[in-house]
């Protein structure tokens, strides 16, 4: 286990610097550069040399690599353009908040839909169809309905018409419940369409476990159908329920982007739509970053989790 | 045994037990009022073919059965308690505590996340109402009384880090720790190889003995039957058709059914086999209600009654029961229903051309892992193989999974590259896969299967390949109307002669093999077993047949060669090695076959190979059999025997062969 840590680690490390790399390249292919893109028609002459030189752009190519690790290495991430803030100021107060919104989504998907498609999957076992066809069925609708729609209709009903939730304001972590009001509909709608993909997930993978034939030895061995389903089937069927589980945040994390501009959650979703509007570069830059080791991060936590719970996993 | 006045009571009473699947396409009866009592300490063989319901059958008296399969009617008296009226809660007390269950499979019958201590221990505990501390010490116990060495480490171990025989082993261990007085098992040692099955009967005959259990267990290997039970219900079609003490069954069969069954088997000690008597025709399509009796299309002994009226069981002496119309069944009449074509061996016009030729052929994986702490390692699947395959020859490999046979056939159809040695063949080499059903596209009728090879190798054009696709499923014995139809509509038999007919399309001058019959009911194996021995004679088309199963192999090969640890240790014309084997590998792997006769069964002796096939990663210096020969010595260890000759057409492997 700590070797195939270890080993996992290593492949944190190295995919990481190449995420770096690619990202710093990948915006040098701007055409023109950096500067003039950001500057678009307002600056000229002299005054985009200036800009140049502000950005280090006149510096040798791996010079500029150089410093760009630098400065990520000691969170030194630049000033946005616009506003002139630190740039990791604003990651600082959005960062915790999306990172809410995205735990809190899949917590609440997972304590949905995994004991809905279990029990789905426990009915299509023993014969009873009705049901198991309800809840699948019911699952692929909510599926088919895009969030931005959801989130629409959401804050149409329940925040301007009913009331319940605030539509807007700004977000103090020193006022828990006003955090919690604020955020309920971001996450509600954010989960929804992960409870329908993880629980028709969850019910063919616990389906499939049911019909193997250590499902029926430890029957034979006369343990309770509870003892069986919790200790036995859903063990096993956690395996593929991870690695969805794992693949569906990227997913997430497009949907906070929508969600937070629909909702007005200064999140990072928000930052980077102003970025891009502002066209930021080194902002957009900077979360193109956050977001790819985001991504990277959950993958090794998928990894170590996977091992954990099945021994045969090697690599 | 338990009295009730001076009449003894059975452990297990089975009363018309009647068990249905509902599928889309009907209501399938698969156990039709069988019945049948255990006494304690008794042990019951169910055999049957696929389909026959006997596994539904073991499952129904635990209620075990999951859906669309559910128990309709019958009583299952276990202990006096009649098991139809109880609820969940009161089955699972039973289950485990008073009935334990072993299954074929052990790969998959084990939970492959649990500890096996974990597995073991839970039961224990409840059952035996022990503290962790206890039932631990139990398992462990248990684990060495199955044989498994070195208990005390390897019940921490994970089931993927254990052979398929040390989880059987385990799985054994789990259902006889709660001491149940009865025991179920269903298949437990058809997955295993045939020395791990003799070590693994030998264990269940011993355990049961000494703690009196009573054994329900179930198979379709008559040789088993003849070693291990003491009666014998036959199933056939959900009924069972006979029942009697394993003496009746064997000695004087009654069914028309069982007394096919048994002829079918290749016997071990002919010196000439005769073509192998067949069963004609297939089981009866069970979603169809069945009127008269089940068997009466295959029966050469049916008369207008058996269409009619179903047979019900009735006796035919002291224990012994038979459901059949006639009298003695088939047994007057049989000879002259079924004329047999002697099938003589070694006069085929074709003979003396060496088409296969392999020369110190090698054939070595290597793994080395990046970043691993393991070290590189070398697997030397096929080493330094030399075997010659004469045109119309058939050559049997036979071995242990593991040995190599598989890497064998690969190599010839050139899907593995050899790591050095050379394989020169004359003419086309074509395959026969061990599983017929899964190594067809579901989707692609019968004629495009057979037509394939020809289109790929641009044969002739569409008239023509039609023609030959025709000729081809003539020859192997089905109809054209079978051509239009999908692979799922055909059944196991039929499937494995389009596999016959589509290697055979390209005219191969080699057939491989590999496993042909393995998958196949006893009746079904008898009909491919004589299509491939007479498309030899006809064809002079050289068979190259893998094999574990040693009774089918000696039947159909003109030579065997047997293969230990990638090595060949034997190779020589098959009756000479079967009767006076000189490896003693070769004369454990005969030992250990089971053989359909129970006179012959008790006579023989019980030693068996002990321990199993040496992890092919070791470095091994001397002889690859040495660990596990009974007459090994030092020399053996430390120096390598070569193939050399003996007397005048066999070769073998050992120091001290005679």
């Amino acid at each position: 286990m700590l070797a195939y840590s270890l080993k996992k680690l290593l492949q944190l490390v190295v995919t990481t610097i190449g995420v770096v790399t690619l990202v710093f390249f990948a915006m040098r292919l701007i055409p023109g550069d950096a500067a003039a893109a950001m500057a678009g028609d307002t600056l000229s002459g002299a005054a985009l040399e200036r800009l140049r030189e502000q950005m280090g752009l006149n510096e040798p190519l791996f010079v500029q690599f150089w410093n760009f690790l630098r400065n990520l290495l000691i969170f030194d991430l630049g000033r946005t353009m616009t506003t002139n803030l630190p740039v990791s100021d604003l990651i600082k107060s959005a960062a915790p908040i999306t990172l809410s919104i995205a735990l809190a989504t899949i917590v609440l998907a997972i304590a949905i839909a995994i004991p809905l498609g279990t029990m789905a999957a426990y009915m299509a076992h023993k014969g009873h169809k009705t049901l198991d066809n309800l809840i699948t069925g019911l699952a692929m609708i909510i599926a088919l309905m895009p969030s931005f729609w959801t989130a629409l209709v959401f804050l149409l009903i329940f925040s301007l018409t009913l009331g319940w939730f605030p539509a807007s304001g700004a977000i103090s972590w020193d006022d828990p419940y006003s955090v919690m009001m604020r955020l309920a509909l971001p996450i509600l709608v954010l989960s929804m369409s992960q409870v329908a993909i993880l629980s028709r997930m969850t019910r063919t993978a616990v389906l499939d476990v049911l019909s193997e034939d250590y499902v029926r030895t430890a029957r034979a061995m006369g343990w309770s159908e509870l003892r069986v389903l919790f200790r036995h089937a859903l063990k096993n069927a956690a395996l593929p329920i991870v690695t969805v589980v794992g693949l569906s945040f990227g997913n997430l994390l497009n949907g906070t982007v929508i969600v937070e501009a629909i909702f007005t959650i200064p999140g990072i979703g928000t930052v980077l739509i102003n970025g891009i509007n502002s066209r930021d570069y080194q902002l957009v830059q900077v979360l193109m970053i956050f977001y790819a080791l985001l991504f990277v991060f959950i993958n090794f936590a998928t990894d170590i989790l996977y091992r954990a719970l099945d021994p045969r996993v090697k690599f | 045994m338990i009295h009730q006045g001076n009449i003894p009571v059975p452990l297990l009473d089975v009363r018309n037990l009647r068990t249905e699947f509902e599928t889309d396409s009907g209501t399938v009866r698969a156990v039709d009022d069988a019945s049948f009592a255990i006494m304690p300490g008794e042990r019951i063989a169910v055999v049957g073919e696929s389909g026959s319901g006997k596994s539904a059958m073991a499952m129904s008296i635990l209620r075990l059965l999951v859906y669309p399969g559910r128990v309709v009617g019958g009583d299952v008296l276990l202990d006096g308690t009649n098991l139809a009226q109880l609820g969940e809660k009161q089955l699972n007390a039973l289950r485990g505590r008073t009935v334990g269950t072993v299954f074929q499979d052990p790969m998959s019958s084990l939970d492959p996340v649990m500890r096996v201590s974990k597995q073991m221990v839970a039961p224990i505990m409840r059952n035996l109402g022990m503290s962790y501390k206890d039932a631990y010490a139990e398992a462990v116990d248990w684990l060495r009384k199955v044989g498994i060495p070195d208990p005390e480490r390897r019940i921490t171990a994970f089931p993927f880090e254990m052979s398929g025989g040390m989880r059987q082993r385990v799985m054994i261990a789990m259902a006889l720790s709660c001491r149940p007085k009865l025991l179920i098992a269903d298949e437990p040692t058809t997955a295993l190889d045939v020395t791990i099955q003799a070590q693994i009967v030998e264990i269940m005959k011993t355990l049961t003995t000494q703690a009196n259990t009573a054994m329900l267990f179930i198979t379709h290997d008559l040789g088993l039957v003849a070693r291990l039970a003491d009666k014998v219900a036959v199933m056939y079609a959900g009924r069972i058709v006979e029942f009697g003490t394993v003496a009746k069954i064997f000695g004087a069969p009654c069914h028309p059914y069982t007394q096919s069954l048994l002829r079918t088997i290749p016997s071990p000690t002919a010196l000439h086999p005769a073509r192998l008597p067949q069963i004609p025709g297939l089981p009866p399509d069970m979603k169809q209600g069945i009127q008269g009796c089940a068997f009466r299309e295959r029966c050469a002994a049916a008369t207008e009654q058996c269409g009619r009226d179903t047979p019900k069981l009735t006796d035919r002496g002291v224990n012994h029961l038979a459901a059949c119309w006639q009298p003695e069944g088939l047994a007057g009449i049989a000879q002259e229903a079924a004329p047999r074509p002697e099938l003589r061996r070694n006069d085929s016009p074709f003979r003396d051309r060496v088409i296969v030729e392999i020369n110190n052929l090698n054939k070595h994986f290597i793994s080395s892992a990046f970043l691993s702490r393991a070290k590189r390692t070398v697997v030397r699947a096929v080493n330094g193989v030399n075997l010659r395959v004469r045109q119309g020859e058939t050559l049997g490999v036979v071995g242990e999974s593991g040995c190599g046979k598989s890497t064998l056939a690969r190599l010839l159809l050139g899907l593995e590259h050899p790591t050095s040695g050379e394989i020169f063949t004359e003419g086309l080499t074509q395959m026969v896969f061990q599983d017929p059903a899964s190594s067809f596209n579901p989707k692609m009728r019968i004629r495009s299967i057979i037509e394939e090879p020809l289109i790929v190798k641009r044969k002739g054009d569409w008239a023509s390949r039609q023609a030959r696709v025709e000729k081809l499923i003539d020859l192997v014995g089905l109809k054209l109307n079978h051509l239009d139809r999908f692979p799922s509509q055909l059944s196991g038999g039929q499937l494995q002669r389009v596999a016959v007919a589509r290697a055979l399309a390209l005219e191969p001058s080699v057939v491989v093999a590999d496993e042909p019959t393995s998958a196949l009911d006893v009746s079904v194996r008898a009909q491919i077993i004589n299509l491939l021995a007479d498309l030899k004679q006809e064809l002079g088309v050289a068979f190259i047949f893998i094999s574990h199963d040693l009774l089918t192999v000696r039947y159909i090969s003109d030579r065997i060669a047997v293969m230990y640890l990638g090595e060949v240790v034997e190779y020589g014309p098959a009756d000479l090695v079967f009767n006076s084997p000189a490896h003693p590998y070769t004369r454990a792997l005969i030992d250990a076959v089971p053989i359909p006769d129970p006179v012959k069964e008790a006579r023989r002796s019980s030693a068996v190979l002990q321990g199993e096939l040496p992890s092919p990663l070791d470095e091994i210096h001397g002889c690859a059999f040495a660990t596990r020969c009974p007459q090994a010595n030092q020399r053996c260890r430390d120096e390598k025997p070569k193939l050399r000759q003996h007397q005048k057409s066999r070769e073998a492997a050992c120091h001290y062969a005679k």
